[in-house]
């Protein structure tokens, strides 16, 4: 994206979303927090025009994301996330977050870890897929999305799980989702450093 | 520094050195070294741990570390130097857009020779080039358009006619160094006269409007080229004019 401060797109099988950051910028004298930066979030959908399912989206990224920045280095202004959703086929949120992710760290803003995350459903025959795709999550019996900190061995940051489900099923949809996001952090850093290696090569030069 | 170390926000950084092992034994004063952090480096406890991504850089001589890496919105830092347009005049000062979240104080008296019977009139819209004097996250910036410590414009000031444009941080800072290949290149071709800020704003003045928005070009051009590249880039400008 030309006129953000950072941008990024994440893509899993057939979903895509692109994050854009802006920030940090001056907030609105009725919004800004006199110690932290305010964090605010757009949600816009493939098709059509946002609907409470995506407000309730905005809010569960923000979150997510307003405890790891570290706003208090930006007193008074405003980081604005907008993610647009380009092709959805399940996993969305997860998506979401890890393109928002990639986009804070492109923008510059500091973080106090990355955020990865991963979504994963247990279908009717007792299987669990990660990552599935919407015919698969219609089908499923729940889906759970987790969102974890990079190196932090606290519990997951974002959690949501749908449908009926036993603690057994959960805890292991929770174990696939952290091994899932600790592959989504390694193409991660392998898509940072070259992005930072061509610049430094460019600087260096 | 043998390999190039690139960092994610949440990794740890390990401080000690290689040279630092051998000499414990031996300089017992040496283990309580202070380790000074610069942009992208906070300290959580006992650790250091990165909050941008970047290169890691560390000076052995004064023990500083920091992140260097790319971005386009600035936040201002004493001493810097940028280019900044003036958006209001106030009782005190100009109000200037520097590109950072709140525009930067400019007062009426920080030029070069000003007294309160002789101060510069700048119009709103004006570009001028200063030097950041207050710069921290509880305030709004504050800029001169001279060194306070001389009292000589040292190039700073109102830049008039040219034409202003922005680029991304890092691309500014490697215009800074003045043997940036294109500027270099551009400097043999036309004559131009150039005030990059850090703050990613360049404002760039030549003899023709046409030679002002090539000049301006082969810079936003620059970005991604190397030296190489950049030369062969100009050359192609300057035949096709």
């Amino acid at each position: 994206l030309n006129r953000a401060d950072g941008s990024a797109q994440f893509s899993a099988g057939n979903t895509s979303v692109v994050s854009g950051i802006y920030g940090p910028v001056e907030a609105k004298v009725y919004e800004e927090k006199l110690d932290r930066a305010v964090v605010e979030v757009k949600f816009r959908p493939d098709i059509g025009a946002p609907t409470t399912k995506d407000k309730w989206m905005e809010s569960a990224i923000r979150n997510t994301f307003e405890r790891e920045i570290l706003a208090h280095l930006h007193p008074r202004t405003l980081v604005q996330i907008v993610i647009q959703l380009r092709e959805g086929d399940g996993s969305v949120d997860s998506a979401a977050i890890n393109a928002t992710s990639l986009a804070l760290v492109d923008a510059g803003i500091p973080l106090k870890c990355m955020i990865t995350a991963a979504t994963c459903a247990v279908l009717s025959d007792d299987t669990t897929v990660v990552d599935p795709t919407q015919e698969e999550i219609d089908a499923a019996r729940s889906t759970h999305t987790f969102a974890f900190a990079s190196g932090s061995s606290t519990g997951p940051l974002y959690v949501d799980s749908r449908g009926d489900f036993t603690m057994d099923e959960y805890n292991h949809c929770y174990d696939l989702c952290a091994l899932a996001t600790e592959r989504v952090l390694a193409f991660m850093r392998t898509a940072i450093e070259g992005k930072v290696t061509k610049e430094a090569k460019i600087s260096a030069a | 520094m043998a390999s190039v170390k690139i960092v994610l926000p949440g990794d740890i950084i390990d401080t000690r050195r290689e040279e630092d092992t051998t000499q414990q034994e031996s300089n017992v004063e040496d283990e309580a070294a202070v380790i000074r952090l610069g942009p992208g480096l906070v300290q959580s406890s006992e650790a250091v741990s990165a909050v941008t991504a970047g290169v890691l850089h560390s000076n052995s001589e004064t023990n500083r570390w920091w992140v260097a890496g790319n971005k386009r919105r600035y936040v201002a830092a004493v001493g810097e130097p940028v280019v900044g347009v003036v958006v209001a005049r106030h009782g005190e000062g100009y109000r200037v857009d520097i590109g950072s979240a709140h525009d930067a104080l400019l007062p009426h008296l920080a030029f070069e020779g000003a007294t309160k019977r002789n101060k510069p009139n700048l119009a709103v819209g004006t570009v001028v080039y200063g030097r950041v004097v207050v710069a921290n996250s509880v305030m709004d910036p504050e800029i001169e358009c001279y060194n306070s410590n001389t009292g000589k414009s040292e190039g700073y000031g109102e830049l008039s006619e040219g034409f202003m444009f922005k680029c991304s941080l890092g691309l500014a800072r490697r215009l800074i160094d003045t043997k940036a290949p294109v500027l270099a290149a551009l400097g043999n071709g036309v004559p131009f006269e150039v005030a990059v800020g850090v703050n990613g704003r360049v404002w760039v003045n030549a003899g023709s409007v046409a030679t002002t928005i090539l000049v301006a070009n082969a810079i936003r051009n620059s970005e991604y080229l190397d030296a190489k590249q950049c030369r062969q880039m100009v050359k192609e400008l300057l035949e096709k004019q």
